[in-house]
């Protein structure tokens, strides 16, 4: 069976600094992918080059279709969203309108958009009390629990998520990742996911990545990296 | 106090202007972050444009609109063919560019148009004869085309609220001026927002080049360059990312600079305190404005959390 997202060869850079070095990675439809790394491994990179938003080299597909050449607005539309590092949200717009942002590339009716909103702001009832809130008054947990709905408002088929725990409390975290898993579980959605803190990631992934210096050097499924000596004392820290 | 209400109303009607013109800087400063410093000499040029037409007997409003409407589409070409490509190598580079801009359309004006240096009759939208008023209590007077003005201007601003607010376009662009990285990855194609807001604040400009020219009877070169000046500081004093900001902010130093031109000339019976003072007090305001608000009295201070 062929991943849903299929990157083989992967380089990418910012200018003359190469940061990404012939990354392969996949994610299956309706899987959880892990993608470990140290500060500075190229983790937001990998996340930039398959949103698009800097210039990559090598080979991309989703759902079989290239995606190496297509910009950025027409990688969301395909079904692919990303809640970038340090969230991203709209700080001077109010909760509402960061979710109808991030469902500015549906062609869809505006009930559509409105019934969407009522469903999320289900999943995460503290961002309906604070819908006219401006986002950047929301404490650093809610803005996260923003960015994620925000991006699911695009209706993605595969959601990105840059180190969702970062700057968060645990039991943030923790709430973070149960929203995400359940996410995976109950809806299928694919979710590829950076991450420092890797024993949190892992409890709801299925593959798993270990990126160093712009390549992967380890990878398969969950119990598979949990058995390798290595990669459990560097990434888990037992 | 008939005085007072006078001077009020004659500051709100140059208000107005000023108003309108850093509307338009306002509008690319949202999406950019960059001053167009051409902003008053693209408004004279597209004002020249509307004479012109006009002149071929075409009605006035029409060929205001029809000016407008090139301005949007020269706006638009102007970010795509220079703004752009410098904006990619430098910030410095794009004010470079407006400051070329702003001599260029100035130029060219004189060169297109015989008679600008000099002063072409232009004509006005509004009733403006010398009767044409209301009479207010106190002995005030308020003039048709003065109410006029400001109410295209309130109109104008009416219209770029519910554009902001209440549109998908709008809000597209309120994504790029808040964020443009998470704007590009929700999907918004940021460069198209970017022209439109050049395009948008072109056409915005040409109304209020038109309505100086209105209100001068006339439209010559220098037109526009004292009141760039002032609304480009009530740009500033209103914040330059607040359309709000804008309005108020022009037409409050409208009034300032009435009041501080009239009221020396009354209590000193003399005109040695001249029009120029205006400019000087407006911008002393503004000096005192942004010591203690920087970002200037509706600019966003940033609520941010983290």
């Amino acid at each position: 069976m062929n991943a849903m997202l299929d990157i083989k060869d992967l380089s990418a850079g910012y200018g003359q600094v190469q940061v990404l070095r012939g990354l392969d990675i996949h994610v299956d439809e309706g899987k959880v992918a892990v993608i470990l790394g140290a500060n500075g491994a190229g983790k937001t990179t990998t996340m930039r080059a398959i949103s698009g938003m800097i210039s990559r080299k090598g080979s991309i597909t989703f759902r079989g279709e290239s995606i190496i050449k297509t910009a950025p607005d027409a990688i969301v539309a395909m079904g692919i969203a990303q809640v970038p590092q340090g969230r991203g949200t709209f700080t001077d717009l109010s909760v509402e309108d960061n979710m109808r942002a991030g469902a500015y590339v549906r062609k869809g009716v505006r009930a559509d958009v409105d019934a969407d909103m009522r469903e999320w702001f289900d999943v995460f009832p503290r961002l309906r009390e604070r819908r006219q809130q401006k986002a950047g008054s929301l404490s650093g947990g809610e803005q996260q629990m923003l960015a994620i709905a925000r991006a699911l408002m695009s209706n993605p088929k595969l959601l990105l998520c840059d180190e969702p725990s970062l700057g968060l409390a645990p039991i943030i975290t923790q709430e973070l990742f149960n929203v995400l898993g359940r996410l995976n579980v109950e809806r299928g959605l694919a979710i590829l996911i950076v991450e420092q803190n890797a024993n949190l990631a892992l409890r709801i992934a299925h593959n798993v990545f270990v990126l160093e210096t712009g390549a992967i050097v380890a990878s398969g499924t969950v119990e598979e990296v949990a058995n390798n000596d290595i990669i459990r004392k560097a990434y888990l820290g037992y | 106090m008939g005085h007072l209400l006078q001077y009020f109303l004659n500051g709100l009607a140059r208000g107005s202007i000023y108003s309108l013109i850093a509307l338009g800087l306002v509008v690319i400063y949202r999406g950019t972050g960059h001053l167009n410093f051409a902003q008053g000499e693209m408004a004279l040029f597209a004002t020249f444009g509307a004479w012109w037409i006009n002149d071929h007997g075409v009605p006035l409003w029409i060929s205001i609109l029809l000016a407008a409407a090139g301005a949007f589409v020269v706006g638009g070409l102007i970010e795509f063919s220079l703004i752009r490509p410098a904006g990619k190598k430098s910030p410095f580079a794009v004010v470079v560019i407006t400051i070329g801009l702003f001599q260029a359309f100035n130029s060219l004006s004189g060169l297109l148009f015989s008679g600008a240096a000099t002063g072409l009759k232009f004509g006005t939208l509004f009733p403006n004869k010398p009767t044409d008023f209301f009479r207010l209590p106190g002995g005030a007077t308020w003039r048709y085309e003065n109410i006029g003005v400001l109410v295209t201007v309130l109109i104008i601003t009416a219209l770029l609220f519910l554009l902001f607010q209440k549109t998908k376009i709008g809000l597209a662009m309120r994504m790029v001026a808040n964020n443009p990285e998470s704007a590009k990855l929700a999907g918004v194609p940021s460069n198209k927002v970017l022209m439109l807001s050049w395009a948008l604040s072109a056409a915005i400009g040409t109304i209020g080049g038109a309505l100086v020219a209105g209100v001068n009877a006339n439209v010559n070169l220098g037109s526009m360059f004292n009141v760039f000046l002032l609304a480009s500081a009530a740009a500033t004093l209103g914040g330059l990312d607040s359309p709000v900001g804008a309005v108020i902010g022009g037409l409050s130093l409208g009034v300032v600079e009435s009041m501080v031109t009239n009221y020396p000339k009354n209590w000193l019976g003399s005109t040695y305190i001249g029009a120029d003072t205006a400019i000087a007090a407006a911008f002393v305001i503004i000096l005192v404005v942004l010591l203690v608000r920087p970002s200037g009295l509706f600019g966003s201070t940033r609520v941010e959390r983290v």
